[in-house]
């Protein structure tokens, strides 16, 4: 009994140990590729094709930040490609989430004729991807004059039928006692929406937004499509262009790689738990 | 007269409702309906983008076209490799980081934000990265023959079809893997603990227990992240277009979406790249509405 007892706690024990070797291991396959953009970012390119790959860099060479900023032609692109991916990613964001309380709103505390057909066909969109409707959409944004504008790269993002969803079912369980007293008090709707449902929305709205925010920050497809000019490009784009140009210095790729991740660093950084939507999910999946 | 004042605050209500939705539906309008239904429409024209003539009505011909050729074959085929290749080993991975992260009683926050740093960067950017790394001379070849022993080998992370294929999905797999650890952590975590107690207490041990207990329970997150990880990687675009723009060969790593999107920016044949994105919807939607469907039937309680 107590022979057996000892063996199944050295088992125990070597499982454990196994299972920390295995989570460290995967941990630092996983950060490798992490460490070498930010080591190779402060390195001359020369230290970064040598083999093996010294991994602690002299210093911070910061020619690379500088000459990344300066661009090929010494235009300072950048910069300019950076504020666009800012003003746009902000911009969706911040309508986006207008929009969609909105219509979450509308949609959880008011019965009108139709209210099901409305949020069926919301949510129908949700099954219509991207990819497959970017043609026509190029063609509707050329016809209406969107190309190489901002406009052009922010309208087709504002309706998103994941966040009326979102916003729908976190103000499903708002308390119509508080919106019937402040109607009592005499408070407009749009008031009603704009001092109370708003201001209590707060994890949802921050959900939404970063989610918003980062997917126009990764957007490369409806960019490619509708931006001409250097000047409208966002970063995906000064990306692609600058790799396509100057494919020969791995220090001023990885300081770009650096530079247009900050903002999404920041923002993990600060406000991690909104970046995986676990309670959308799991709202979702109660639907 | 009380009720009648009642029934028209209740009308006064409704058309608040309508005001509150009718901005987004003039965007889904706009943004969703139109172009998928015009998508529909210009799928049986032959519209080109530099062509002033008028497109002419063609019927089927773009979809029988597409069917017979080969091109379009290889990237049908070059999409599932991709989807098969990349979904299957997320998921088995997600899922075993997900269950050793809850076995352990420290550090369980740090790992998962570790796993997950990578899907914080944007997939250019990781595009970009890779590209380095799969360099004949970046770390990939140099870890490689370390690994196996080799020296000097080039394991041409970025020319050969197969290997090409594989650092795609590798891409791929680096960046998501911790989104989906991190579902799956969270699906876990919904898993009373006192069920595993229980089963503990009957004598199970730990693989019976996840293979008897978690498992089965874990069932519906699984189904969700299984059709989830599908539809991502059904419309993977950007690391296939990185490489190749940076100069990898386009025929192994031609996705779909890459397909239509140079069919319509590189040939100009609006018509055929739309009827391409119709097969593209068809199939999406076809998975997308498996998931609503899974993710009604979620609703698992486990008392």
């Amino acid at each position: 009994m107590n022979a057996n007892k000892t063996r199944a706690w050295y088992l125990e024990k070597t499982f454990t140990a196994l299972m920390w070797l295995f989570l460290a291991g995967a941990c630092l396959a996983v950060i490798i590729p992490l460490a070498f953009m930010f080591t190779a970012s402060a390195m001359p390119a020369r230290d970064i094709l040598k083999m093996p790959y010294p991994w602690i860099p002299d210093g911070i060479y910061w020619q690379n930040f500088w000459n990344a900023l300066r661009g090929p032609e010494g235009t300072f692109i950048f910069a300019r490609n950076a504020f666009n991916s800012l003003l746009v990613s902000g911009t969706v964001a911040f309508f986006t989430v207008i929009f969609s309380s909105l219509a979450g709103y509308g949609l959880a505390k008011f019965k009108f004729k139709g209210r099901n057909l409305v949020f069926m066909l919301i949510m129908a969109t949700m099954m219509i991807p991207f990819e497959a409707i970017m043609i026509p959409l190029y063609m509707v944004a050329m016809r209406m004059g969107l190309q190489d504008t901002y406009a052009g790269l922010i309208l087709p993002f504002l309706a998103n039928a994941f966040g009326v969803f979102l916003m729908r079912q976190y103000l499903i369980t708002f308390p119509d006692e508080i919106l019937d007293a402040a109607r009592i008090d005499g408070a407009s709707e749009p008031r009603i929406f704009g001092s109370i449902v708003m201001p209590s929305s707060g994890p949802a709205i921050a959900t939404l937004a970063i989610l918003a925010f980062r997917s126009q920050w990764d957007s490369l497809l409806w960019p490619l499509l509708v931006v001409q000019s250097d000047e409208m490009k966002t970063i995906p784009l000064y990306i692609t262009k600058f790799m396509a140009e100057t494919h020969s210095d791995e220090g001023i790729m990885m300081a770009v790689a650096v530079m247009a991740s900050i903002p999404m660093i920041v923002l993990f950084l600060t406000l991690s738990k909104y970046f995986v939507n676990t309670e959308g999910l799991t709202s979702a999946t109660k639907g | 007269m009380r009720h009648k004042r009642g029934f028209s605050m209740e009308r006064k209500k409704a058309r608040w409702g309508w005001v509150f939705v009718t901005p987004s539906l003039i965007l889904f309008a706009a943004f969703s309906f139109y172009p998928i239904i015009n998508a529909f429409y210009e799928s049986f024209f032959n519209r080109n983008l530099l062509s002033l003539r008028p497109p002419s009505f063609v019927g089927w011909n773009n979809y029988t076209y597409l069917f017979r050729s080969k091109e379009f074959w290889l990237s049908v085929q070059n999409t599932l490799i991709f989807t098969g290749g990349t979904f299957l080993p997320l998921l088995v991975f997600s899922l075993i980081l997900a269950v050793f992260i809850m076995s352990i009683s420290r550090f369980r926050r740090f790992f998962q934000m570790a796993f997950y740093s990578p899907a914080v960067l944007s997939s250019v950017v990781a595009a970009m990265i890779w590209l380095l790394i799969f360099d004949p001379r970046g770390l990939a070849n140099q870890g490689m023959n370390s690994l196996l022993g080799t020296a000097g080998v080039n394991y041409n992370w970025l020319s050969t079809t197969t290997m090409l294929r594989l650092s795609t999905i590798i891409v791929y797999f680096w960046k998501y893997i911790g989104y989906f650890t991190v579902l799956f952590v969270s699906g876990l975590g919904s898993i009373p603990d006192t069920l595993g107690e229980a089963a503990l207490i009957d004598g199970a041990n730990r693989w019976t227990m996840f293979w008897y207990v978690t498992f089965p329970l874990l069932k519906p997150t699984t189904l969700l992240v299984s059709i989830m990880t599908m539809i991502q990687c059904l419309k993977t675009f950007s690391t296939q277009y990185m490489f190749t723009s940076a100069g990898a060969p386009t025929r192994p790593i031609n996705v779909i979406t890459l397909s239509i999107y140079n069919t319509a920016i590189k040939d100009y044949r609006i018509g055929r790249a739309t009827a391409m994105s119709i097969l593209l919807f068809i199939v999406m939607f076809a998975f997308t509405w498996l998931q609503l469907k899974v993710s009604r039937t979620e609703d698992v309680s486990h008392m």
